[in-house]
């Protein structure tokens, strides 16, 4: 069974990845914040007797499907949205401003690092975020499940329960997706 | 570049974004120590055993839908059967019950005992 500090220490290493994963998900950094509360909330209350080793992928499975519910209680209020905003007039579609754009994702400077490299380094960082929240959801869940937080391909395959052949397509088509879209915006890793 | 590669080479990059604002990061602090004052404890021994074949099964969700949708259907389908024998045997007494009364024979005739004994010499004759 997980302890307590077992659980705070494993939160505290996947929280802000999850954070960010709900933000490339759901676009809304308030929303992606209630997304993450919910799901540790939830490992916590079923599933803090677990061993330790067990808790990954019931976390990003709970996140997972976390975000999923996001999109189903929007569904139904864009519905009703869509029904009122026809009988009063509302606001236009011109909203570009990227939820992105509000992170914080520059991060610290790292000692010694000139201000141009460390421009550069958040702009790559910007451009690969942007590109990551462009992907298909199913690539997107997949890439960042195994190349993010490390799980194997089987862990991968029950967190989005699907086979493991499915994840290995998904993850090879974001990895060329990914690859080819950085490559249009003169990046190369 | 081969996919591992390249997604080692996201990860590193991904981490490097991973500072928060500071409402940002305190909420995540306040989520957890919220989630953490919500642990579950651990499950008495016999408790346990059931916890984990709930978790085998998935859950409540995969209870409801494997063990017990199975289990009503089998109880619901041996009440019919039940039902249906009960009823065919009181059909079945009722004829008998029909066949004496209409029977030309009175039916305290089958209460004699004279009349039982000549019924098993006829039988045995026979």
């Amino acid at each position: 069974m997980a302890s307590r500090s077992e659980l705070e220490a494993f939160l505290i290493g996947v929280e802000r990845r999850a954070f960010k994963q709900a933000v490339f998900a759901v676009r809304d950094q308030d929303a992606a914040l209630d997304i993450v509360q919910d799901a540790m909330l939830r490992l916590a209350e079923k599933y803090g007797h677990r061993p330790v080793s067990e808790l990954p992928l019931l976390f990003h499975r709970i996140v997972q499907n976390a975000i999923r519910d996001y999109f189903r209680r929007q569904k139904v209020r864009s519905l009703w949205t869509t029904l009122l905003s026809s009988l009063a007039p509302g606001r236009g579609e011109d909203d570009d401003s990227d939820p992105l754009d509000s992170l914080h994702a520059a991060g610290g400077a790292h000692p010694g690092e000139q201000p141009g490299e460390q421009l550069e380094r958040t702009q790559v960082l910007e451009i690969i975020e942007q590109e990551i929240t462009r992907l298909p959801e199913r690539q997107r869940e997949a890439f960042l499940m195994r190349y993010w937080n490390e799980l194997n391909v089987a862990e991968t395959a029950l967190a989005m329960r699907c086979s493991e052949g499915s994840v290995k397509t998904h993850c090879s088509r974001a990895v060329h997706a990914l690859a080819a879209a950085l490559k249009a915006r003169g990046i190369e890793l | 570049m081969n996919e591992n590669q390249f997604g080692d080479r996201v990860r590193h990059i991904l981490n490097q974004g991973l500072e928060l604002d500071s409402a940002a990061a305190e909420r995540l602090r306040l989520a957890r120590e919220r989630a953490l004052e919500h642990q579950r404890p651990e499950p008495a021994p016999a408790l346990r055993w059931a916890d984990n074949v709930l978790g085998n099964l998935g859950g409540w969700s995969g209870v409801s839908l494997r063990l017990l949708l199975p289990a009503a259907l089998l109880v619901a389908g041996l009440l019919t059967l039940y039902t249906w024998q009960q009823n065919r045997q009181i059909a079945e007494l009722e004829e008998i019950d029909t066949l004496l009364l209409t029977d030309e024979l009175p039916i305290d005739a089958y209460l004699d005992r004279g009349f039982q004994d000549w019924l098993k010499k006829r039988a045995a004759e026979q």
